[in-house]
């Protein structure tokens, strides 16, 4: 018996980790890919790693174009995979980079990087990618040290979470693998906000996703289903021996579930399920020796 | 004057209830933030994965999305179905089984978070003296008669409207429908302190409706668990799918033969699903579809040996004389206690079951 559930547990066990749902952050806006260095969408100066649209239905491959960055290649950091999969480098097409998942059959957070690399200034974009197949949590991904600046989100969000206006979201600011404390992190939306915010003792920014979304025609723009989501950008810059230092992380967020929900009609409903149901506290009459079963 | 502290077998599923009350619903900060943190996502209980804090996933919300997002667009693509296709699905039912091996229906009884909430409400009924309602002949009806609709729900919920979805037969907003209308969704996020999912979605008639049905079934069952025993539990799909599995878990509920069996009905009495069957049947169907494996009929019955609770050819727990007159001592068959002192004596002082 005890041998049969072992069994059972070992063949169940790639369905342990999470199901598909790419419900994960993804980025929105679209432009063009001049030759050198790409022009950065108007709303943000800082190099972004940007999602175009892929083939329909391919869940282990994603196409992610930089933007605001020099970059020849793109760098996959993978949770899980065979140690040759853990960093993939992919070269950026016209269309980007076209990034796959450590295997077809890993999934979960993979962490992507552009680098532009000249003697005076290290820039990288960053962003992490969600490949919806099961794989391994992040946590390790996450503390692995890439590059000299990084902004690591503490916790990224997990599926059927995202991050949101009128959230608060830790992010740690790490230089050359230490934390960063009094380390000013600028936060810029899609749709303009601007923020600063500083690093405490122990290196984190704790970000507050402003309520911005403006009323949109075209609702949905960020997928054919769910809530809404514009991208975001925090980068932050240090100096050390003449070199400088910026280091974006973006990804997007989306509308406040209050925009499109009423708790009041929620409560209403409520109450009314409520009030359905008191006739059944009413006492009864007989006894429990009349209530036989039926 | 304090009372003798006894271990019966109903304060141990208690315990064990609080505990995984704690690990659905908040379990994240034991386990991690992340879905591969968890403890799985083919849960046999109504762990909700919306909970942002919870320890584990409900086996449905997977099956729902696996039919939408994977077969359904499959098969929309004219694609052969391929067993890469189904093989998420079969993944998600073999993760499921793992579980559903150990403890079986006892999934429903002593860890299902919903479970637990509706059935402290009922001892919160009973500690008020609010009188126990039961589907009876005489009462609500005979219970027969809302069995089919756990399977109509799961049949209609959970496999067809979300293929039906994925196939582009219905629109997207019926991509998990159970979900939309689970009890345990809206409570459980509750209990995390997010009205989030109480909230109903405006602008789309299909998402209200489905929200506005779940938010009536949380508040009539809220109510409704104050007198009626386990009132969702009646239609949850999620006992229909376990009861499609019970006979392949070793985890059973055992009434070999009735010639012990004094045919007192005291075992119906204290079953919070008035399932008859316990009492008028041996055998295979004593063990019913709708029994949670909660244990009280074993605790309730007045005879040595005649209903246990067995894991494969171990007895875990078997009805005793002895254990049956302390348990009525402290808790009749139909859970009426005490009531609080300061409220007026309500609770049925007849009970023909106290001095079989």
């Amino acid at each position: 018996m005890k041998r049969s559930l072992c069994l059972l547990l070992l063949l169940a066990a790639p369905a342990f980790a999470q199901h598909d749902h790419a419900s994960a952050p993804a980025t929105g806006t679209e432009a063009a890919l001049p030759a050198s260095r790409p022009a950065s969408p108007r709303w943000t100066s800082q190099p972004l790693l940007l999602p175009a649209r892929g083939p329909r239905g391919e869940r282990a491959a994603a196409l992610l174009r930089p933007e605001g960055i020099a970059a020849t290649h793109v760098t996959v950091y993978a949770p899980e995979g065979p140690s040759e999969r853990l960093k993939v480098e992919y070269p950026v097409g016209p269309e980007g980079a076209r990034i796959e998942a450590a295997a077809p059959k890993i999934g979960n957070y993979h962490w992507v990087i552009a680098r532009e690399e000249t003697p005076d200034a290290v820039r990288v974009a960053s962003t992490a990618w969600y490949f919806s197949n099961p794989g391994d949590s992040p946590q390790a991904l996450l503390q692995q040290v890439k590059h000299e600046l990084e902004i690591v989100p503490e916790p990224l969000p997990r599926e059927h979470g995202s991050y949101r206006e009128s959230e608060k979201w830790r992010f740690l600011v790490r230089f050359q693998g230490q934390p960063l404390a009094n380390q000013p992190v600028m936060l810029e939306t899609a749709f303009g906000t601007r923020s600063t915010v500083l690093t405490d003792a122990a290196g984190y920014a704790t970000v507050l996703f402003p309520r911005d979304f403006k009323p949109a025609a075209d609702r949905r723009e960020g997928g054919d289903h769910g809530p809404r989501r514009v991208p975001f950008v925090l980068s932050t810059a240090k100096e050390l021996d003449g070199r400088r230092y910026l280091t974006a992380f973006n990804s997007s967020y989306g509308e406040d579930a209050d925009r499109d929900r009423s708790l009041g009609w929620g409560v209403a409903f409520g109450l009314v399920g409520m009030l359905a149901a008191t006739p059944l506290l009413r006492r009864r009459n007989d006894t429990h020796g009349e209530a036989k079963n039926g | 004057m304090a009372e003798k502290t006894v271990l019966t077998l109903g304060r141990i599923r208690f315990a064990v209830q609080l505990v995984m009350l704690f690990v659905t619903v908040y379990g994240s900060v034991i386990v991690g933030t992340y879905m591969a943190d968890k403890i799985s996502n083919a849960l046999p209980a109504l762990s909700c994965a919306y909970d942002q804090m919870n320890g584990g996933y409900c086996v449905l919300i997977p099956t729902q999305h696996i039919l939408h997002h994977r077969i359904g667009e499959a098969l929309v693509r004219a694609q052969q179905l391929t067993f890469g296709m189904v093989l998420p699905l079969l993944m998600t039912f073999l993760t499921f089984f793992a579980f559903f091996f150990v403890i079986g229906k006892a999934f429903c009884g002593w860890v299902c978070p919903l479970g637990t909430l509706q059935e402290w409400i009922g001892k919160l009924g009973r500690r008020f003296g609010i009188g126990v309602r039961r589907f009876v002949p005489g009462d609500l009806g005979n219970v027969r008669r809302v069995r089919p609709l756990k399977w109509l729900i799961l049949l209609g919920l959970v496999f067809v409207l979300p293929l039906a979805t994925g196939l582009g037969v219905t629109p997207h907003s019926l991509g998990n429908p159970y979900c939309d209308i689970c009890p345990s969704r809206v409570a459980t996020t509750l209990l995390t302190g997010n009205t989030e999912q109480l909230a109903l979605r405006l602008g789309d008639g299909v998402s209200f409706t489905l929200g506005a049905i779940a938010n009536l079934l949380v508040g009539f069952t809220l109510v409704g668990a104050l007198a009626l025993r386990q009132p969702f539990c009646r239609i949850c799909p999620l006992l229909a799918f376990n009861a499609v599995f019970q006979r392949l878990s070793p985890m059973r509920l055992a009434k070999p033969s009735r010639e012990k069996c004094g045919s007192c009905h005291i075992c119906t009495e204290a079953c919070p699903m008035d399932i008859p069957e316990i009492s008028q049947q041996e055998g295979r169907k004593a063990y019913h579809e709708e029994c949670t494996l909660c244990g009280r009929c074993a605790e309730y019955c007045p005879q040595d040996g005649v209903i246990r609770l067995k894991w494969g050819p171990w007895s875990l727990f078997s009805s005793s004389r002895d254990y049956y007159k302390g348990r009525v001592q402290r808790e009749l068959p139909d859970g009426t206690v005490k009531p609080l002192k300061f409220v007026k004596s309500a609770a049925r002082t007849t009970h023909g079951a106290a001095d079989a």
